[in-house]
């Protein structure tokens, strides 16, 4: 919200929110014990599966793990552009 | 019966040597009875951030090789009462010595003193298993930047997998102006993170280098806010209720607001 706040009014976010930021991620990582190639996998696989459903760019898409309260999150944003007809290939 | 307290990072240069020499000079001021020893064996520099560096005879390497007495080895601080060092052997390295052996000294030494302080090496290796093996509680030093904190979660956990409690934290190396602006995280962001006790907060001090220089530690200073920080750790050690200081330089405008909230 902060971050958000400060892009409108067209300033840089403060470094030390985006060190805060980066850091929570990689230290969620560490907990975790995931694996360096774990997440590309993931994110490979994942797109296969996704491509049958929607159309995308695989460069778009971005994952990261996220420990909220004593529970981990995989949190994945695609941008599509639009659904494939499931129906009509089959 | 006294505490062993290992002083730990993971990373080196976040002022782990810095933070005990000042932390046991603190706590024998206070009239305690204080033991500094130095883990880094190989690599030693308790003693030359002390001043105590051409005092050293023997060494904890000679204790284990039941080459002196415990308490032979221990050099006393002239400076204060109640304040020994223990240092570690310069020509051995970390694998010449095995946790129960460290376990051992410490047991020893806790029972006739009211803190032992403990240098860890840098590391997550046998190093730093030595050092966190007789100890009761730790301490871990960091500084505000993301390699520091990372590491230090690296450590905390090891520390938590070995049964050690409680672990504190103290962060170092704090630029108020820096944070003030945004250019750093503050005491929020980083206990956000790591999720465990602040102890104590110690500004950036160039009094810190030149007291290095010399051989003696700046909590013989009073006035340097470093001195006064490292003695307000002190001071909680002993199980004294200190309120730790918002040393955040607010903007003006901050300022202000705060002012007319706190009417």
């Amino acid at each position: 919200m902060n971050i958000s706040l400060r892009q409108l009014f067209g300033r840089k976010p403060k470094s030390s929110s985006i060190a805060k930021q980066r850091l929570k991620l990689v230290i969620t990582q560490d907990r975790l014990d995931v694996d360096d190639r774990f997440m590309t996998r993931l994110h490979h696989e994942l797109a296969e599966v996704l491509a049958k459903y929607f159309e995308f760019s695989v460069n778009s898409v971005s994952m990261s793990l996220k420990q909220e309260g004593n529970s981990y999150v995989l949190v994945a944003d695609i941008p599509y552009k639009k659904f494939h007809d499931v129906n009509a290939r089959q | 019966m006294g505490k062993v307290i290992v002083v730990t990072s993971g990373k080196g240069g976040v002022g782990k040597t810095t933070s005990t020499a000042n932390l046991g000079t603190a706590l024998a001021l206070l009239g305690k009875t204080v033991v500094v020893v130095d883990a880094d064996v190989g690599l030693r520099n308790l003693d030359i951030v002390m001043g105590l560096e051409s005092r050293i005879v023997y060494t904890s390497m000679d204790v284990i090789e039941k080459q002196c007495e415990l308490s032979k080895a221990l050099v006393k601080d002239r400076r204060v009462d109640g304040l020994t060092l223990l240092a570690a052997s310069q020509k051995n390295n970390k694998d010449d010595i095995q946790p129960e052996q460290m376990k051992t000294i410490c047991d020893k030494l806790r029972s006739e003193h009211d803190f032992v302080l403990i240098d860890s090496p840098a590391g997550i290796e046998r190093g730093f298993s030595n050092a966190s093996a007789g100890a009761d509680e730790a301490i871990v030093v960091t500084t505000p930047d993301v390699s520091a904190i990372r590491d230090a979660d690296r450590i905390i956990g090891l520390l938590q997998h070995a049964g050690i409690e409680p672990i504190n934290l103290v962060l170092n190396r704090f630029s108020p102006e820096l944070v003030g602006n945004g250019s750093m995280m503050d005491q929020e962001d980083v206990l956000d993170i790591l999720n465990i006790d602040l102890i104590g907060i110690v500004p950036e001090d160039t009094g810190v280098i030149t007291s290095t220089n010399r051989g003696i530690p700046l909590v013989y200073e009073d006035a340097s806010p470093g001195s006064q920080a490292y003695m307000r750790i002190a001071r909680r050690l002993t199980g004294q209720r200190i309120p730790i200081p918002d040393l955040e330089q607010k903007g003006l405008l901050t300022n202000i607001v705060n002012w007319f909230r706190n009417r």
